[in-house]
């Protein structure tokens, strides 16, 4: 605590008067010479007992009441300062510790944390040290402090997790975590330093100067050689009965290995392989059943190795029947209808595409599926597009193509959109120049510029969402939410009559997005790395509920109604409850973690340097990062708290005073 | 019951005041000017013996003065005589000076022990001047000092050293003091008990009754400070009682009311203990002239001779 205003503290003789006060009050109680005490009554003797306590304890408010004024002028502030106190001459070391999943092989993680003893016990008296862990990100461990009894004690609570470490991530994290400190840093990285750790860009490694101290890097090596391993590096479902799985071998010998595959926690078959020591080797299993929607695959390989994390391998695959897409086309027989029958049916998903004739068609049938495709706007009459629009009012969604019969309408039907069709082969046949690849459907978009098309002038309204446009920000993609449902239109053709997309493969990869995003189907990724986040949003709505491997659910009820993005820390397979249904995702460590090639020595031995280099160069900015730190201390006024109390001291001492008054006149 | 009652302020009495005593350094210069103020006062009355008109003459027994012995009639009768004049008693007086702690309380200028001391060696000079015998035992809870009742040149000038070198000292218990003293007195005299009576009454009584009972004539004379008899206080006061050392905090409301009640009672009390042996009880307020004790013990002289 310090003082703004000290020179009010000379208020404080202020507090001289009230005891001059009680002196003079308590001079009458003052012993006087009396002949004899034979003839007096002692019997207020008590009382005075308790006067005297009332006096002092009114001079005590009444100093108090001085003592609080005189700081409430003073200005008291508290300084929120470092746990630790740190000094030009402090060492300040940050031991970093790797929790990657490769620190799980033999022995790395136990030789980790004696490194870190090590360097806690030989701290000197005077140091400091700050805790962290690194895996896909930093964690803060242990705040700066100089207990080292604290940081031994964190050390016991540090396990290897199942993320990679980037060792570009790790020191960017550290800049930013311990910009603030002033002291001289020693940065010790406890870690196996896999080749695949690495940074892109070794600048990356390199840590700031942080806050113009020198900084020197301790690389510290639990592992110096390379590490043989296998771990199961993919598996991949063809035909809906095959499952191929791919074996890959680290700096190993050639051997024998035995896979196992497991579908729904079941054994199905088993293989013995002779697995590729440096290379990748395949075994193949064919006739696997699978249950109808999601199946999950567990593959495994034995014997195990140093890291047996990896020798297994988790795997989700859908095997749900293809969905029924009703296909609304005023000729079953033309191209257009070949072409979006043939991309809707390869798609990963698989649909059945139900044509019918427009001419044909009873409106009530639009009910009995999620979404419906049009081929050409232009065949709709007036009472299809009420019928449209109820139904996608309703919760339908819609994709419709702009063929030429509406060359010779003013308005597109259901949306009300007007049309400009003299401008068509003028103005249309122009490059596209922007794509909305936030939206669901267009996630896959490389392609799009290979494409040509002439698309109907249309004047899309302030109620549409423009997705894909050509220069001019003419609409080539828009979707508009109707009711509780959605419509996209693609203002071209879905034939080749006006644009050459149905047979540029971005079509099929289009198609398959949109039919997902508009059949409200799971968007999310059925596949995913441990340590990232399953972004819930993808699913549409609300998240729904999450389970993690164990079974635990990992929303309170009211996460459950917005959406979430989930950390998945554990390997296996989470259960995602969507709108749509219960969905799988599979969760593996990162497969760059499997591979336990260590770094080269003479590239830990230039990055040391490096660093040592760079901090030379900073030492220039010590004064001014002094200042800084100075100036980064916050003041936090507390003359609110003092006032409160001299609120409370005067009110007390007006009742203390009151009650002392009322006994004085009854005695006189 | 003699109560005290306040004097006019006449150039005479003036002479008598306590505070202008007290700024007299020698106690017989005190007890001159208070005897010689007291006897112009009363405009030299036969009455007290002050007057040195002849009576008579009278055969010399032993124990008399020699130096009264009419030497002009024994030329001429080979004859002693003695040769008497109004106001001559030829008795004794014997002061008793409590130099009790209590004595020592004063609220104005003069303490009660000064006062005693005054009224004493006044007492003694108006007896010297009567050709009394004087003596004096100063006493607290023993006896102090004691000279023996004597008429002889210097006598009263030994009294009033003894009285002058008093001081306050202990606690007041009158019984030993009074028993040794009736051990001593051998001879029918006048008694002068000069105290603030701070004792049982009771007690008081059994001390005294003896000395009247051999034939002492006692006159007490009961010391209180003005503070005493009438308190005023206007706030809660610790008193510390000077012989015991305690302390009691007391209220205003009560020092106006029943500790007054309760003085009055005490000092009804003694009196009436000491009416019951004949003897004569003198209540004097300290801040008041010494006339009235000296008035007192001359009628009470006077009566008794």
């Amino acid at each position: 605590m310090a003082l703004i205003g000290p020179l009010f503290l000379l208020g404080l003789l202020g507090i001289g008067l009230p005891i001059w006060l009680h002196r003079l009050e308590t001079q009458v109680t003052e012993r006087s010479p009396f002949a004899t005490t034979r003839f007096l009554e002692p019997a207020r003797k008590r009382i005075h007992v308790q006067k005297k306590l009332k006096y002092l304890l009114l001079m005590a408010l009444r100093i108090a009441f001085f003592v609080i004024l005189a700081l409430l002028f003073a200005r008291p502030v508290f300084f929120s300062a470092p746990e630790a106190v740190i000094s030009e001459d402090t060492t300040h070391h940050v031991i970093v510790v790797d929790t990657s999943f490769s620190m799980s092989a033999d022995g790395s993680f136990g030789t980790a944390l004696d490194a870190a003893r090590s360097i806690i016990n030989s701290m000197g008296a005077d140091d400091v040290a700050s805790l962290y862990s690194a895996a896909s990100g930093v964690t803060g461990i242990v705040p700066v402090t100089a207990d080292a009894a604290v940081l031994s004690e964190a050390l016991n609570g540090l396990a290897p997790g199942n993320g990679k470490l980037d060792l570009g991530v790790m020191v960017t994290s550290l800049n930013a975590l311990i910009e603030q400190s002033q002291a001289n840093f020693v940065l010790h990285v406890i870690s196996d330093f896999q080749q695949s750790g690495q940074a892109v860009r070794f600048a990356d490694m390199i840590p700031n100067v942080i806050n113009g101290r020198p900084v020197s890097l301790d690389v510290v090596r639990v592992q110096t050689q390379n590490t043989p391993n296998f771990a199961v590096d993919s598996v991949l479902v063809t035909n809906r009965t095959t499952v191929e799985v791919g074996i890959r071998g680290y700096d190993s010998d050639n051997s024998e290995r035995t896979v196992t595959l497991l579908v729904n926690d079941e054994a199905q078959q088993e293989q013995a392989v002779m697995a590729n020591g440096t290379g990748i080797t395949f075994a193949v299993f064919d006739d696997v059943a699978f249950a109808e929607g999601d199946n999950r695959i567990d593959i495994r390989i034995t014997p195990n190795d140093a890291l047996p994390g990896d020798d297994e391998r988790h795997a989700v695959f859908d095997n749900s029947p293809p969905a029924p897409v009703l296909l609304l086309t005023a000729d079953p027989e033309s191209r257009g209808v070949t072409y979006i029958s043939a991309a809707l049916e390869t798609a990963p998903r698989g649909y059945e595409v139900i044509s019918q004739n427009i001419a044909d068609l009873d409106a009530r049938v639009l009910q009995r599926y999620p979404w419906i495709v049009i081929e050409d706007m232009g065949a709709i009459n007036a009472s299809l597009a009420t019928a449209i629009t109820e139904y996608v009012s309703g919760g339908g969604a819609v994709l419709a193509g702009a063929g030429e019969s509406l060359l010779g309408q003013s308005v597109i039907p259901v949306l009300d959109l007007g049309i400009n069709s003299t401008a068509l082969r003028r103005e249309s046949r122009s490059p596209i120049t922007m794509i909305d690849n936030s939206h669901p459907a267009l996630r896959e978009s490389a392609g799009w510029g290979m494409v040509n098309m002439q698309t109907l002038p249309v004047a899309a309204s302030g109620d549409d969402r423009l997705l894909i446009a050509q220069a001019g920000d003419r609409p080539v993609l828009i979707e508009r939410a109707i009711g509780r449902g959605r419509f996209m239109l693609l203002t071209t053709a879905l034939d080749n009559t006006l644009t050459d997309l149905p047979v540029k493969p971005v079509f099929v990869t289009f198609m398959a997005e949109a039919a997902r995003y508009l059949s409200n189907e799971n968007l999310l990724i059925r596949e995913q790395v441990a340590e990232s986040f399953l972004q819930l949003s993808r699913s549409g709505g609300a998240s729904g509920q999450v389970y993690d491997p164990d079974g635990n659910s990992l929303l309170s009820l009211s996460d459950t109604t917005r959406a979430q993005d989930i950390a998945l820390n554990k390997t296996g397979f989470y259960r995602v409850i969507t709108p749509a249904g219960d969905v799988l995702v599979a969760v593996n460590p990162d497969r760059r973690e499997s591979d336990l090639t260590v770094m080269d020595a003479q590239v830990l031995q230039n990055w040391q340097n490096v660093v040592a280099g760079t901090a030379g160069a900073g030492d220039a900015a010590l004064a001014a990062g002094q200042e800084t730190a100075v100036e980064n201390t916050e003041e936090q006024e507390i003359w609110r708290f003092f006032l409160i109390l001299l609120v409370i001291i005067v009110l007390a001492e007006s009742f203390l005073g009151n009650q002392h008054l009322r006994v004085r006149t009854g005695t006189l | 019951m003699s109560n005290a009652q306040p004097s006019k302020s006449t150039p005479q009495t003036r002479l008598l005041d306590p505070s202008v005593l007290a700024s007299m350094s020698n106690l017989e210069l005190v007890a001159k000017a208070v005897v010689e103020g007291f006897v112009i006062g009363l405009h030299r009355s036969p009455k007290f013996g002050f007057s040195q008109e002849f009576v008579e003459y009278r055969q010399y027994t032993e124990g008399d003065d020699p130096r009264y012995i009419d030497w002009n009639v024994y030329s001429r009768t080979d004859r002693t005589v003695i040769k008497r004049f109004l106001g001559e008693t030829n008795s004794h007086l014997m002061l008793l000076l409590d130099t009790s702690a209590s004595m020592g309380f004063g609220s104005g200028g003069t303490t009660k022990l000064q006062y005693g001391k005054y009224l004493g060696a006044s007492l003694a000079y108006l007896a010297a001047r009567q050709h009394d015998a004087v003596g004096v035992m100063l006493f607290d809870d023993e006896i102090v000092e004691y000279r023996p009742p004597a008429s002889k040149p210097g006598s009263m000038q030994g009294v009033i050293h003894i009285l002058d070198a008093a001081q306050p000292s202990l606690g007041t218990d009158i019984n030993k003091p009074m028993k040794r003293f009736r051990e001593h007195v051998k001879r029918r005299g006048l008694v002068a008990v000069i105290s603030d009576f701070y004792c049982d009454a009771e007690e008081l009584l059994e001390n005294i009754r003896p000395l009247a009972m051999h034939g002492q004539d006692v006159i007490m004379f009961h010391l209180l400070d003005k503070d005493e008899l009438d308190p005023d206080i206007k706030q809660s006061t610790l008193y510390e009682d000077m012989e015991t050392g305690d302390a009691i905090e007391v209220e205003p409301i009560y020092m106006a009311k029943a500790y007054r009640e309760k003085i009055r009672k005490h000092i009804r009390t003694i009196e009436e203990a000491a009416n019951g042996i004949r003897a004569d009880h003198v209540l004097l307020n300290t801040a008041e002239p010494l006339d009235r004790g000296l008035h007192n013990y001359l009628t009470f002289r006077e009566k008794r001779g």
